[in-house]
């Protein structure tokens, strides 16, 4: 499990992550989203010990990155865009790392293959597209065969069969009860990847729930087309509706499909149409964000 | 330890930048030793400097330094190997490349003297990286320092770094020993600044 509690960073007088809480659970995908500047970057770093927090505590299974007994087959992370030598070939550098790691060459012939790089892997880093170089930095973040995976943007660069198999990769780790925090900017890849979503602004958590539940607290708008508009927003506001649009179109927040309706269907108005308009993550999260 | 030095040995081994580097001036440094050992002692001195200093920097240059912390997050092991890493490769490379000196010099005092001090050298130019963690920084910052501050004002004759390495591998014990001095209080240096923020590079 991965943890933050009350966490901060501060540079001077500048709060760059403000009081962070937030859980990822295992066996399941956790989307870490925010704008840029919002302290996402930071708060993975400070996870992962490579930023010392001003106050608070950022905790992997329990304990704090620095006091974990062979961190790398316990936790995996990528960072940046793909990090490594750009002299080095990609077998070279999984190599060297395999060594910290405590895994063998076996190992890194085995993820070579998983990443799709082992056609490539002679060839220097350097000479790596932006895909290839992010494959690279996931199989070595999978070296040490950790639970824990904590990836910034890992989908950077990637095309779309990247993606898909990346997506694949999280979901069947996180199936096998392993636990996955993810940043990421590509919104509506990461809808079809994460189980929980936190958004933070300004270093401070907007909202840390469920998916599901962050897109039920969001409420499908209804889209309503009828012959006599007039009328049926006073029948939807006497039903509890709120009513926005004009005379070709209304916007019913508050009520059902099925409510609004019945109500229509009540009052003797007939409906040319009625759509849930359900918003997608992107503008949940642009609207949290941006509060 | 052991896994830390193994993985950074591999490393220097995979990139051909680094040995084609270290065999062009390997190449070198074995020239003079056939015409000078004083200026082959010079040359080795210089390359265990960008050995060292290299080694450590390109750490993060290419911010592979992040991956060695994510490995080891108690730093001091990973300064300490990449510490030892820079002795061993540099001690190789000094004596291999005086071996010319030593058979140009009749006594081999100065091929002697010099692998004495490589070692100190070694912890030098690693030290100084760690502390600076900039590659670019290194080379410009040695190079005004050698030419404007010792050689220039100092007249290689202050108890200055270089100076002092000079003087040891001529077989000076005092340049030894304060040329150890330097290089130890780098090193106590680079440990205390270790745990700064890595994003703060």
């Amino acid at each position: 499990m991965i943890e933050t509690i009350n966490l901060t960073k501060a540079y001077g007088n500048v709060s760059v992550v403000d009081g962070l809480s937030f859980t990822a659970q295992p066996g399941r995908v956790t989307g870490f989203l925010g704008l840029n500047g919002s302290g996402k970057t930071t708060t993975l770093r400070m996870l992962l010990g490579l930023t010392r927090p001003t106050a608070g505590e950022a905790l992997i299974n329990g304990q704090p990155y620095a006091a974990l007994d062979r961190p790398l087959q316990q936790v995996g992370a990528v960072l940046e865009q793909g990090i490594s030598h750009p002299g080095q070939s990609g077998r070279a550098h999984l190599t060297a790392h395999a060594f910290l790691a405590g895994a063998g060459r076996d190992r890194v012939e085995a993820l070579l293959e998983r990443v799709g790089l082992a056609a490539d892997a002679h060839r220097r880093t350097g000479d790596y597209s932006l895909g290839m170089g992010q494959r690279l930095a996931v199989a070595t973040a999978l070296l040490g065969d950790p639970r824990v995976l904590i990836l910034d943007e890992p989908a950077n660069g990637l095309d779309p069969e990247g993606i898909a198999w990346l997506r694949q990769l999280l979901r069947d780790h996180a199936q096998a009860g392993g636990t996955v925090l993810i940043s990421s900017h590509l919104l509506a890849e990461l809808a079809q990847l994460i189980d929980d979503v936190v958004i933070i602004a300004n270093g401070r958590v907007r909202s840390a729930v469920p998916l599901a539940e962050l897109y039920g607290g969001a409420g499908g708008r209804l889209r309503v087309r009828g012959r006599d508009t007039v009328r049926l927003r006073k029948v939807f506001e006497e039903v509890g509706g709120q009513v926005a649009g004009d005379e070709q179109l209304l916007e019913v927040d508050g009520l059902t499909a099925e409510e609004a309706g019945e109500a229509a269907f009540a009052a003797g108005v007939p409906i040319y149409e009625l759509t849930v308009h359900t918003p997608n993550l992107e503008q949940i999260f642009l609207d949290l964000a941006g509060a | 330890m052991i896994a830390l030095i193994r993985a950074e040995l591999y490393r220097m081994a995979t990139i051909r930048s680094s040995w084609l580097l270290i065999g062009l001036f390997g190449v070198l440094a074995a020239s003079f030793g056939m015409w000078n050992a004083y200026v082959w002692a010079l040359f080795a001195g210089i390359g265990t400097l960008g050995i060292a200093a290299f080694t450590v920097a390109q750490h993060h240059q290419h911010r592979t330094a992040a991956l060695l912390y994510l490995a080891r997050p108690k730093r001091y092991p990973v300064l300490f190997a990449q510490v030892l890493t820079t002795v061993l490769v540099s001690w190789v490379f000094a004596a291999v490349t005086g071996l010319p000196a030593r058979l140009k010099d009749g006594n081999g005092a100065v091929y002697r003297h010099t692998l004495w001090v490589i070692p100190v050298m070694a912890v030098f130019g690693a030290a100084t990286a760690a502390i600076v963690r900039r590659a670019s920084w290194l080379m410009y910052g040695f190079a005004v320092w050698f030419i404007l501050v010792e050689g220039i004002i100092g007249r290689l004759e202050q108890p200055l770094p270089i100076t002092m390495y000079i003087d040891a591998s001529r077989g000076d014990a005092w340049g030894l020993e304060v040329f150890a001095v330097w290089a130890f209080v780098l090193l106590g240096m680079a440990a205390l600044t270790l745990r700064r923020d890595f994003s703060a590079d």
